[in-house]
């Protein structure tokens, strides 16, 4: 394609991605014996930080997890929990 | 073999598209353009024009549609009027600045309030300022020309900017003169097919069209549109004898000058009033009166220096306006015209002569009414008094 | 397959780090649009929640990996029939043509666009995602805005309170508009959600497709970010966010309350409604319930 450069506003030179990890103040551990693997957790998270992974198991991952807690809310045998961002909850 | 027609500037104007194949036409009716749809309409269902025709529920989708259309690479046209133009304005001014190339034919009308449907040009001056390439004609053969000289403008890499072909509404929309047609064959070995790419939606090479944009970045492309219109300028005078080279007619360019040479004043006229201005300058001239005529053709970009050199050496100048700059007391392009001449001697007298609002006609003897006041001031220098052609004159 | 196990085949299109608020009703319905829909797709996002987030774009960068286009506020519908309309014309007739639209841009600014398009039948997936409210420029009310409601334009005074309008109810309006597929989704009956996006799109193939869903909003309905999908969950239950779809002329409610749960319970559970009064809960209630009749009428028919 031709050269864009300063004739419209096209954006093609990489993805924006902010950091919403940074914005949690609490996030979701999953207790993998707790797990039923239902997925739903998955389907629910807004974020898509939950994925179904090599081992075909549903897991969080950190990256973009903004610590919403609805994947806490939604699972069936409560096997997510919410704990303080940073560590345990003693602070 | 190219025929003549004798037909009016509304059909003109649909031919005229019809014989630059474009994609997709959208189109809504008012006056005085509804023709223009109307006709393009007859050519789409009877398979002589094969075109997507959209008869969308508005002027803003309008050129909305043909925003899209655009932005997977189409070749569009459309047709409106005044307050179509106004409603149209938010996605028009995006046309421009996301310099996607179209032609559209403004037939030019007054604008409401008051109540009016009928000839003017405030509709177009009021867009001065979009970003568009703006075009005013003097009558129907030029219509058909400016249309198809207009892709090639707006088409071209360094331009990248869409075109409004102005005509005046009634005077030329309804009006029936001949006009010769160019063949098809002739168009097509004329103007090249559409190519433009650089701001298109498609899977295969996925962008984000138009991101949220910081002011900093903001400022070059404006500067960068700015620069696309400068160049225009070059452009426009290049398309002219191309088109000449190939149909045998040419209009000067971004201006045309008439009698001007070694004349005292010139008389400086926008759209279909030109016509009515080469007579009068012709019987002033068999009065003894040296005055000369200047088509303002390109409104934008506006040919300064092409004006300052036509007008160095005149002794004053008058600019007809069929609109008002509020604000100013006098017309808009004598304004601009004015603004263009900064650098030159000051000894200019001049004045703005406003008439031919709301349909009103602006007659040969409005004209010999200007000619003379210019004549009888033309050595005393500075601004006159703005002259309103009214029917009492 | 099951709806779990299409979620989690498809490549998410949009950028992972987008400044949704948390617990955004709407950025779970992007994604799982998008998802659903694949690479081969255009999508639109007008001015709201959504674009603000990020996903079209900033300078030289993209919010997706697919085109985006932000349109404008007020066309949305049009812009996208032009697209569409080339692409017919070029025979791409397998591309998706998509809008993620929140309900400013849909019922409101966007509504005349909107009708022509569909009107026209032009070929495209409409999804309108409704927080009832132009919740990205500080929570005014629109005409979606459940009566009642305290937004930033309709806030709780000495003289007036809250929303004093009842909603603009949209998809029924929509399904007058002689289309192919029409049809209400809620993030929390995921299974219904996804199957109508599916259908959504072999229909935008044939004509005009429109989605309505409902988007819960912690930050501008005022409610604890991990009870979005709670709060789906009794609108639908409530009937005030009923479940149906029209294909080819014929209603049909897809999901079916046996026993409905009081308006009281989802407007209790929303920060928004503190101060309704009884009379505002009745008059809900008889409108949900007024509304839900009408459409198992239409169902009927």
């Amino acid at each position: 394609m031709k050269n864009r450069a300063h004739i419209t506003p096209v954006g093609n030179e990489g993805m924006y991605i902010l950091d919403t990890a940074s914005w949690r103040t609490e996030k979701p551990v999953m207790d993998k014996d707790l797990c039923i693997e239902c997925g739903l957790c998955l389907s629910y998270c807004p974020v898509n930080a939950i994925i179904f992974n090599k081992n075909n198991k549903y897991q969080i991952t950190y990256d973009f997890c903004k610590g919403c807690g609805i994947c806490a809310v939604e699972c069936p045998r409560k096997a997510i929990t919410m704990i303080a961002e940073g560590g345990e909850n003693n602070e | 073999m190219s025929k003549i027609k004798a037909m009016t500037g509304n059909t003109t104007a649909a031919i005229a598209a019809s014989l630059c194949r474009p994609d997709l036409i959208a189109a809504y009716p008012i006056t005085p353009q509804s023709s223009v749809a109307e006709y393009l309409s007859e050519l789409v269902h009877d398979g002589i024009l094969d075109a997507n025709l959209v008869t969308t529920e508005s002027e803003h989708s309008v050129m909305s549609v043909i925003q899209g259309a655009a932005c997977a690479g189409a070749r569009t046209f459309t047709a409106t009027s005044a307050q179509g133009l106004a409603f149209m304005y938010e996605p028009y001014f995006q046309m421009s600045t996301m310099r996607l190339p179209m032609v559209m034919a403004l037939v030019t009308r007054e604008m409401i309030s008051p109540c009016t449907v009928w000839s003017g040009q405030q509709d177009a001056m009021s867009v001065r300022d979009a970003g568009w390439i703006q075009v005013f004609v003097e009558n129907n053969q030029e219509i058909m020309d400016m249309i198809i000289q207009g892709y090639m403008i707006a088409e071209h890499d360094d331009v990248l900017i869409p075109v409004n072909v102005c005509y005046d509404g009634f005077y030329l929309s309804h009006l029936v003169e001949g006009v010769e047609i160019p063949t098809q064959k002739e168009v097509d070995a004329f103007l090249p097919p559409v190519h433009f790419n650089h701001a298109v939606l498609d899977p295969d090479d996925p962008i984000a069209v138009d991101s949220l944009t910081s002011g900093e970045v903001l400022m070059r492309y404006r500067k960068t549109h700015l620069e696309a219109m400068e160049k225009a300028l070059d452009i426009i005078e290049e398309v002219d004898k191309k088109f000449s080279a190939s149909f045998g007619r040419s209009y000067g360019g971004a201006i045309e000058t008439y009698q001007c040479e070694d004349a005292d004043i010139v008389l400086i006229t926008v759209g279909g009033m030109t016509g009515t201005a080469r007579d009068a300058v012709d019987i002033a001239r068999a009065n003894g009166i040296k005055v000369g005529l200047l088509k303002l053709r390109f409104v934008r970009p506006f040919p300064a220096k092409r004006i300052a050199k036509a007008l160095s050496d005149k002794k004053g100048f008058a600019v007809v306006d069929r609109s008002v700059c509020f604000g100013w007391s006098t017309g808009p392009m004598y304004t601009e015209i004015r603004a263009a001449l900064t650098n030159e001697n000051c000894d200019f007298s001049h004045f703005s002569a406003i008439g031919g609002l709301g349909g009103a006609d602006i007659s040969l003897k409005h004209m010999l009414i200007v000619i003379e006041k210019l004549e009888k001031e033309k050595n005393q220098p500075g601004q006159k008094d703005t002259l309103w052609l009214t029917k009492e004159l | 397959m099951s709806y779990i196990e299409t979620i989690r085949s498809c490549d998410d299109m949009v950028t992972p780090g987008m400044s949704a608020c948390q617990g955004c009703g709407g950025e779970l319905i992007l994604r799982k649009v998008l998802q659903i829909a694949g690479k081969n797709t255009i999508v639109c996002v007008p001015p709201g929640c959504m674009s603000g987030a990020g996903v079209v774009g900033w300078n030289y960068q993209t919010g997706m990996k697919i085109p985006v286009h932000i349109p404008l506020l007020t066309n949305t519908a049009s812009f996208l029939a032009g697209v569409s309309q080339i692409y017919q014309r070029k025979g791409r007739t397998d591309v998706n043509i998509i809008a993620v639209a929140g309900d400013g841009a849909t019922a409101d600014g966007g509504f005349q666009a909107l009708s022509g398009a569909a009107e026209r039948n032009e070929k495209m997936l409409y999804v309108c995602y409704d927080n009832e409210g132009y919740m990205n420029t500080g929570f005014q009310r629109s005409s979606t805005t459940t009566k009642g409601s305290r937004t930033s334009t309709t806030p709780l005074g000495k003289v007036i309170n809250g929303k004093e309008q009842h909603q603009k109810y949209m998809p029924l309006i929509l399904s007058m508009h002689h289309l192919d597929y029409c049809a209400t989704a809620s993030p929390s009956h995921m299974a219904d959600m996804v199957l109508k996006i599916e259908q959504g799109l072999a229909a935008s193939k044939k004509g005009f497709a429109y989605l309505h869903i409902f988007s819960p909003c912690p930050t501008g309905w005022l409610f604890e970010p991990n009870q979005s999908i709670q709060i789906a969950r009794k609108a639908v239950a409530s009937n005030i966010f009923p479940l149906w779809e029209m294909k080819d002329g014929k209603y049909k409610i897809t999901f079916e309350n046996k026993k409905p749960i009081p308006a009281a319970d989802f407007l209790h559970s929303i920060g928004k409604f503190k101060k309704l009064s009884a009379e505002d809960i009745e008059e809900i209630q008889k409108e949900a319930d007024r509304r839900y009749k009408l459409i198992k009428n239409l169902a009927l028919a």
